[in-house]
């Protein structure tokens, strides 16, 4: 079974949320630690020890191929951010990157057979939240407290409502989209496995190329593809 | 009715339950016709616009990405909900 999501009973087939490993923890009820949080702890540790051996004996000439690859991926970044938000906002590069690299790798652990934390409302939920704290920041920045609340009211007054509920969809898409995409791709891959019981031998890979590979590898694209747009369109000067 | 004991009718009535559940999360998918359309709109114009500009397809290529994800949104919310049915059911809890 690949994954400890989907507990194959009697003929049946449950799709249960992720394992609580420990509740009500130091004694505060409904503090949980569940499996999300420790895959989460695995794929800081991966991405902490790429980091640190990838920008390890770093030279002016690049003269390793590690070396030449991590040079790729930075440049990779600073052109998206540049080309997606303009030079204005190039202090968000890192913060783009970080949650690239972090929503990619968790996305991936559904290949090591673990559950991917993305498939966790409250993980996508924590990381749209982050967006929205940083479209509010941006906004209030630009504009000061005038223009900030200035772009309620725009175009016309009685938008006030619309775009207030706009304000909260898009977070609310933008988790949802990480989420279901995921948890759909958990989901079917389950489905298969159950459906070819003991001959599941070559579907399964087929159809784990497109959803742990390829669509991972997108969602967390057009997750920080989004994030920006966002983030840069809160832009109210003038 | 007669001749039904309490028990039953309570199996019963989570038997109609469960089924009008599952029928609504298939019902709900019905709304994945949406963003296939609307992405294979984006695709084919993306498409058109790459044949027309080869050179700008880079930028071509992002926006539709976008444009695709958007356009997911809908289906998206239609498969929580039919999740919501079939896993978290939250209609059994009103039952009696």
């Amino acid at each position: 079974m690949p994954t400890a999501l989907m507990l194959a009973s009697e003929g049946g087939i449950t799709v249960n949320g992720p394992l609580v490993v420990a509740d009500n923890l130091f004694g505060i009820p409904g503090f949980k630690l569940t499996e999300s949080i420790i895959v989460q702890w695995v794929v800081i540790a991966i991405l902490f020890v790429v980091v640190l051996v990838i920008t390890r004996n770093l030279k002016v000439i690049p003269e390793t191929k590690k070396q030449m690859a991590a040079e790729w991926i930075v440049s990779f970044f600073v052109d998206t951010v540049d080309t997606t938000m303009g030079k204005k906002y190039n202090k968000y590069r890192c913060y783009i990157m970080a949650l690239f690299c972090f929503i990619m790798i968790q996305n991936l652990m559904g290949l090591l057979g673990l559950r991917n934390p993305t498939a966790d409302v409250s993980v996508t939920g924590t990381l749209a939240v982050i967006t929205f704290c940083m479209v509010q920041y941006n906004k209030g920045k630009t504009g000061k407290f005038k223009g900030f609340m200035k772009s309620f009211i725009e175009p016309l007054p009685f938008m006030l409502p619309f775009n207030i509920i706009g304000e909260f969809a898009n977070p609310l898409a933008l988790a949802l989209r990480l989420f279901g995409n995921m948890i759909a791709g958990t989901v079917i891959n389950a489905l298969i496995y159950f459906a070819l019981g003991k001959l599941a031998i070559l579907i399964p890979a087929i159809a784990s190329l497109y959803f742990d590979i390829f669509s991972a590898v997108m969602q967390a694209y057009i997750f920080i593809m989004l994030s920006m747009s966002y983030i840069s369109s809160a832009d109210c000067e003038g | 009715m007669d001749g039904m004991t309490p028990e039953t009718m309570k199996i019963l009535a989570n038997a109609i339950v469960l089924g009008a559940s599952a029928l609504g999360a298939g019902t709900a998918m019905i709304a994945g016709l949406g963003p296939g359309i609307g992405e294979g709109f984006c695709g084919g114009k993306a498409v058109e616009a790459i044949g027309r500009q080869p050179e700008a397809s880079g930028a071509i290529t992002r926006t539709m990405i976008i444009g695709d994800a958007l356009a997911e949104t809908t289906g998206l919310y239609a498969l929580v909900i039919a999740l919501l049915l079939m896993y978290a059911n939250p209609l059994l809890g009103k039952l009696m």
